[in-house]
């Protein structure tokens, strides 16, 4: 390779790939779509199964409570739709723009990821301490309740329950700090590489 | 699927206002995203999984894809875009262009002489050292894109792109040299 012809380099480079590979390569192609396809089938009738259930208990039950927790499912399931709709368009706008709009969008969703997992990481605690505290004055006679007299009463069984609930939201704990970490790298990385799309811009307007 | 290999029947079908179904620009269009996977994942296991995410990311992207640029063009930029963002996703240490170890899966085919399989190697392997703006613009060079394709598809003037295109060249070469 002493010539340095980029024309003939391309044809080096494209060069086709056996019938094998290229099986292979429709292969793969397949089953993803396949699989895409499938993911959309599900997510409607899922939304779709939701939905009609929900309707369902109102229909059943019809007070003013359900029609309440009803609706606000439905507006719950709504909302869940629209913004992964809205998730979904903003990354393939970041796939079909410029690399460095796809990199700034990559380091604002890590952030916002980091943002969400600290916020978590910080209010676990008093955040199951409220819900607690909230449950037991809306439902002061719910099933939750007679299941607490029921632990407590029970000897061993309380220590086994309240080990399981630590064991959870240490689970948790670490869960959400590895993620903090992984977002910090990915953060790194991106930011890497849009200082050296930005340096090579820097570079070309420099000559 | 069973289409056999027809170059430019996606390109037909686009002509004709239409978008091509997938197993269409499967055929016609999938080297081309093995190729750009290749450039940028060294590791095969990975590199079959950024494939996959490429040809998802082009059965997603399709729907939106107007004719102000080539099929071929929309999918290159898709398919590097997932390419640059899947390997800043990858937890491991080093920079993202860090030299990848040769694996077998990089090994020419049978097929291939063995004059052709080695150059094609070294090429491949000092495209992956190239910084990844550089890196950009070599492959869409060595794809065959024309220079006014790449500055649209970068998003960056013919100027600039010219003078990246000069480093990346003068970059590419001194690898190669420096790989005999």
């Amino acid at each position: 390779m002493s010539d340095f012809d980029l024309d003939r380099l391309g044809d080096v480079w494209r060069r086709q790939p056996d019938p094998a590979e290229m099986e292979k390569l429709q292969r793969t192609a397949a089953a993803v779509s396949r699989r895409a396809r499938l993911g959309q089938i599900v997510d409607i009738g899922a939304a779709l199964a939701v939905a009609g259930v929900v309707v369902l208990l109102v229909l059943n039950n019809p007070q003013l409570n359900t029609f309440v927790l009803g609706a606000a499912a439905i507006l719950i399931l709504l909302f869940s739709v629209f913004r992964q709709r809205q998730l979904r368009a903003a990354e393939l706008r970041g796939l079909t723009g410029s690399t460095e709009e796809m990199l700034d969008q990559s380091i604002e969703r890590v952030l916002a990821t980091r943002k969400r997992n600290l916020f978590g990481t910080i209010s676990m605690v008093p955040g199951l301490a409220i819900g607690y505290f909230f449950a037991s004055a809306v439902f002061p006679q719910s099933g939750n309740q007679r299941f607490a007299t029921m632990i407590a009463n029970s000897g061993s069984g309380r220590f086994v329950f309240l080990a399981a609930i630590v064991a959870i939201l240490l689970a948790t704990l670490v869960w959400l700090i590895r993620s903090i970490r992984a977002s910090d790298r990915e953060l790194e990385r991106l930011r890497a590489l849009r200082d050296a799309f930005a340096r090579e811009d820097q570079i070309s307007q420099a000559e | 699927m069973d289409i056999k290999q027809s170059p430019n029947m996606a390109a037909a079908s686009e002509a004709n206002g239409a978008i091509p179904p997938f197993e269409r620009i499967v055929a016609d269009y999938g080297p081309l995203i093995s190729r750009i996977a290749m450039s940028y994942e060294a590791d095969p296991s990975l590199r079959e999984d950024l494939v996959q995410q490429i040809f998802l990311a082009v059965w997603q992207a399709l729907p939106s894809y107007r004719a102000d640029a080539s099929l071929k063009t929309f999918i290159a930029r898709v398919a590097q875009n997932r390419s640059i963002s899947f390997v800043t996703r990858q937890v491991r240490q080093g920079p993202v262009a860090e030299i990848p170890d040769r694996l077998e899966d990089d090994l020419p085919n049978p097929e291939e002489s063995a004059i052709e399989a080695n150059e094609r190697q070294m090429l491949l392997d000092a495209t992956r050292r190239l910084p990844l703006p550089q890196r950009q613009v070599i492959i869409l060079i060595l794809e065959g894109f024309t220079y006014p394709e790449i500055a649209e598809m970068l998003e960056i003037a013919p100027n600039a792109l010219a003078l990246r295109l000069s480093r990346a060249k003068a970059a590419l070469k001194s690898m190669l040299e420096e790989a005999q």
